[in-house]
This record gives C-alpha cells, structure tokens and sequence, in this order.
C-alpha cells in the first residue's frame, strides 16, 4: 500500500502563446496508506488533472507529488499503479480474459491465469472471460476495467469518475461492488466522482475542491462505519453530509 | 451486423444494372452504331476460346498480375515501415510526409522514361506499380496509426507501457483497418501502374497486348485484353474489400 504527499502542487496549462491557466493552485495533502480518498467539485475545477499529476500523466509546474517516497513515474514505472477511466478503455479486439492479461504483458510479467480468473469472479463477470468489450453492458465493461486495475496487485488505485457512464441504479450497484472490492484488498484509492452520495458511501475522507484556479476547499472525515450498507444512505446523517457538501459545490456567486 | 450492399434488395438492383449493361454493349455491338470500335459483346468473349489468343492473353495475364503483386507487396511494406518510421520518429513525419506526395505527384506516364534507364524495361511495370501502393499504404498507415483513443493510450501509460508496447498492442491493431481500406484502393492503383509500365516496351503483359492489338487494328482482342485487366482488378479490389470488413468487426 501507498502513502501520499501531495506539497505545494500547482498546475498551469498553456492556451496559447500568450496565455496561461491556473488548474491547481497549492494543494497540499497527506494520504495515509491504505485510505480511501474521494475528490469531490464542480465541473473544471483540476479534480481529474490532479489525479493525472498522481498518474504522472501530466507532471506539475511546481511542488511534489511523492508515493511512498518515490516520484508517480517510479511507481508507473514498477507496473503498481492500477487506474479506471469513466470510459472504460478496454481494448475493443481483444475479449476481457485478454484485456486482462494485458497489464501483465505491459510489465513482462507471466499471465497469471488463475489471477485474472478470480479477478473476473471478483467484479461479478465469470463466464464472461471471452466476450468482446461491446458485446458487455456499459457496468459490465467498467467491472472489467476495475477488474484490470487490479491484475498487478496495485499499490495505489485511481479511478476517474469510473461510473460516471452509468444510470443511476446501476451506479449504486457498482459502488456496493467497488467498497467490497476495496474491503478485500484495503488499497489506497483515490477516487475522482460528480457525486456526492457516491463520495460519501465509499470514501474514508472526501476533499472537495473548489474551481477556478483549484484549491482544496474542505477535507471532511467520512464518519460512517464498515462495511457500509445502501440503508447508511437513507439515514439523516448521511442527508445532512450530502446537503453540507452539495452547498460547498454551488458556486458562491451566481454564474 | 447490416450491410447495406449485402440485402437482398440491394443485390436484386445490382444484378439488374449488370444486366442492363450488358444487354445495351450487345445491342449497340450488333447495330453497329459505333461503327467498328465496339464489337459485341459475344465477339469479345469468343476470344477467350481462340486457343493462341488465349495462350496469349493468360501469359500475359500472368506477367501483369505478377508486376501488380509485386508492387503491392513492395509498396505495402516500404510503405508501413516509412509511416512506422515517421510515427516513431516525429520530427521525421513532415519530411517524409512531402516526400510521399511528391513522388506521388509525379505522374507515371512521366517518370516512366527516367525508370526504364535506371532499371530495365522488365522491371518498369513492377516499379511503378509500387510507387502509388508506397504512397497509398504510407497515407493509410500513418493515419491509422494515430486513429487510437487517446484514452487508451492513458490507460496503457499509467500500467506503465512503454513506447514500443503502445504501438505493439494499440496502434498497430487500431491501424490495421485503415491499412486494409489503403490496400484496397492500392490494387487499381497497381494495376494503373503496371499497365503503363509495359507501355514503355516491357516484354510481354497485358498493356503490351493491348497496345499491339491497336497497332493491328484488333479491336475485340484490345475490349478482351480490357475486361480481363478489369477482372483481375476488381478480384483483388473484391478480396481486400472482404479483408477490410473482417478488420473493421474485429478491429474498430
């Protein structure tokens, strides 16, 4: 498992030759291994760039991003990052036993079989190993992306808005899978989601960004015990949670 | 999977176009309204069956076909081998991108000549089948290979792939559709290329026969010489088309 030390971190993007963007300003947090961790905030507000800088697919413009002591490109370089996108990403020619293996074939590693067979128990799609990506309902292909996510036993897991695709019921579904996936492997996750209700029920802290240049508004304690159920979301606490950060993400003047 | 040329429908309107041409080149053969420029179609067919002409026209089929071929397979792998070139070396991209159109803005007919002193008259055909194929395959490849989502190559990145492994495993399959549909256009292309290349005196081909068939006024012979460089074309225009589908339900 992976601590985090995110110091100082601001990211500027270039629009043009004249032109520059603030996307991060000076973010500072401490991820604690093991320790789930929900980015929350409105659209545009640098929530997906920050877990990029993490990935070390985009690098920052200044301050330090450190996993474990080591840079994000160490890590990506050791084959221990796991990561799902809100699209899928699975390879469209290969059935989802092969976009499995792919991982292991990336870091030259043998293609553990029985790894990928569990894996594919594990998001609930078994018998499904050889299928085509687009034969597979939308929540199915983003099991299989989560399910990729964790073929190399990651020390750290990033997930961009990964149900962000899906309807609403199958959302929920999904979430009470990942926090059982999550329960079973107690990995550090960051999490990047629109929703609040989702920030809540999965996460051990939630940072909530604010937009424009980004900046970390708020960290809150997520006080809910585990594993948590869908009744933890009908009770008034988890209401009261919900509204205080929804409040947080409504822009202070009106747009 | 619908297919729109594959319905029934669609083959009944086919089959009736083929028809209908047919049926007009037999009447305006048999009226003669294009005095002798245009034999029947029975006329032309019957030379199939005049056992010379067809010895003839089958080793010169063969002779064609052959220089078509080899153009296509020369021109296919010099043609993926520069766009994997310019792919993984970028700053090499817009010279070898000018460089691909130039040579392809230069028409055959004009650098034949050059050709035939550099090589040999047997070898002209085969040469300049292969230019437009390198310059067909180079476009295609190149652009296929930039056709993967962009999010596929973040995924690939973050389990921390390696340049070589994004092209093995992503950019090299999400291109081979692209390669199929480039192949596909590269045959007639070849063929085009081939055909004038026997014009400037290659030893035998079809080009040469029809040429000597215009030389002897042998006007059904020169329509038969046609159809079949026609039939050999669209055969390998056929069998592409049949690979691209394939490639596009297996690779898009």
């Amino acid at each position: 498992m992976a601590a985090i030390q995110i110091q100082n971190v601001s990211k500027r993007f270039r629009l043009n030759r004249k032109q520059e963007f603030l996307a991060l300003e000076n973010i500072n947090l401490s991820i604690r291994s093991g320790e789930f961790i929900a980015i929350i905030g409105p659209s545009g507000c640098g929530k997906s760039t920050l877990l990029h800088l993490v990935a070390a697919l985009e690098s920052t413009s200044s301050g330090t991003i450190q996993i474990d002591g080591e840079s994000p490109e160490a890590l990506r370089e050791k084959h221990q990052l796991g990561i799902a996108f809100q699209e899928h990403a699975l390879l469209p020619w290969l059935s989802i036993e092969a976009n499995l293996a792919l991982p292991f074939k990336i870091a030259g590693l043998p293609i553990d079989k029985e790894r990928i067979r569990d894996l594919t128990q594990l998001v609930g799609l078994g018998g499904f190993e050889q299928a085509r990506p687009r034969q597979l309902s939308g929540g199915m292909r983003q099991r299989a992306a989560i399910a990729r996510s964790l073929c190399l036993d990651p020390k750290l897991l990033l997930l961009d808005e990964p149900f962000g695709a899906l309807d609403a019921v199958t959302r929920r579904h999904m979430n009470v899978e990942l926090q059982r996936i999550w329960q079973e492997k107690q990995l550090t996750t960051i999490l990047v989601t629109h929703s609040v209700d989702e920030a809540i029920f999965l996460a051990d802290r939630i940072v909530v960004l604010s937009g424009r240049p980004g900046n970390i508004a708020e960290v809150l304690d997520v006080p809910f015990p585990r594993p948590r159920t869908t009744e933890c979301m009908h009770t008034e606490q988890f209401h009261k949670l919900a509204d205080y950060l929804t409040g947080l993400l409504e822009p202070k003047e009106p747009a | 999977m619908t297919n729109k040329s594959f319905q029934p429908r669609s083959i009944l309107y086919a089959v009736i176009g083929v028809v209908c041409l047919i049926a007009a080149w037999q009447i305006i053969g048999v009226s003669g309204i294009a005095g002798l420029t245009v034999p029947t179609l029975t006329a032309v067919l019957a030379i199939y069956r005049k056992a010379p002409l067809a010895a003839l026209l089958y080793r010169s089929a063969i002779a064609t076909t052959g220089s078509a071929l080899y153009g296509l397979v020369v021109g296919t792998l010099l043609g993926i081998a520069t766009a994997l070139l310019a792919h993984l070396l970028p700053i090499l991209r817009p010279g070898l991108d000018r460089l691909a159109v130039t040579l392809n803005a230069v028409p055959a007919i004009a650098i034949g000549p050059i050709i035939i002193i550099m090589v040999s008259r047997e070898f002209t055909p085969a040469l300049l089948a292969t230019i437009p194929v390198f310059f067909l395959v180079y476009v295609a490849v190149i652009s296929g290979l930039r056709s993967s989502s962009p999010s596929l190559a973040a995924m690939m990145t973050t389990f921390g792939a390696r340049k070589i492994q994004l092209l093995r495993y992503l950019d090299l399959p999400a291109a081979l559709p692209s390669l199929l549909s480039g192949l596909k256009i590269s045959v007639t292309a070849a063929m085009i290329g081939t055909i004038v290349g026997e014009w400037f005196g290659a030893p035998t081909g079809l080009g040469v026969v029809i040429l000597n068939a215009l030389g002897n006024f042998q006007v059904p012979l020169m329509w038969a010489t046609v159809l079949l460089v026609a039939t050999i074309s669209l055969t390998g225009y056929g069998l592409l088309t049949l690979a691209e589908r394939w490639a596009e339900r297996r690779f898009a």
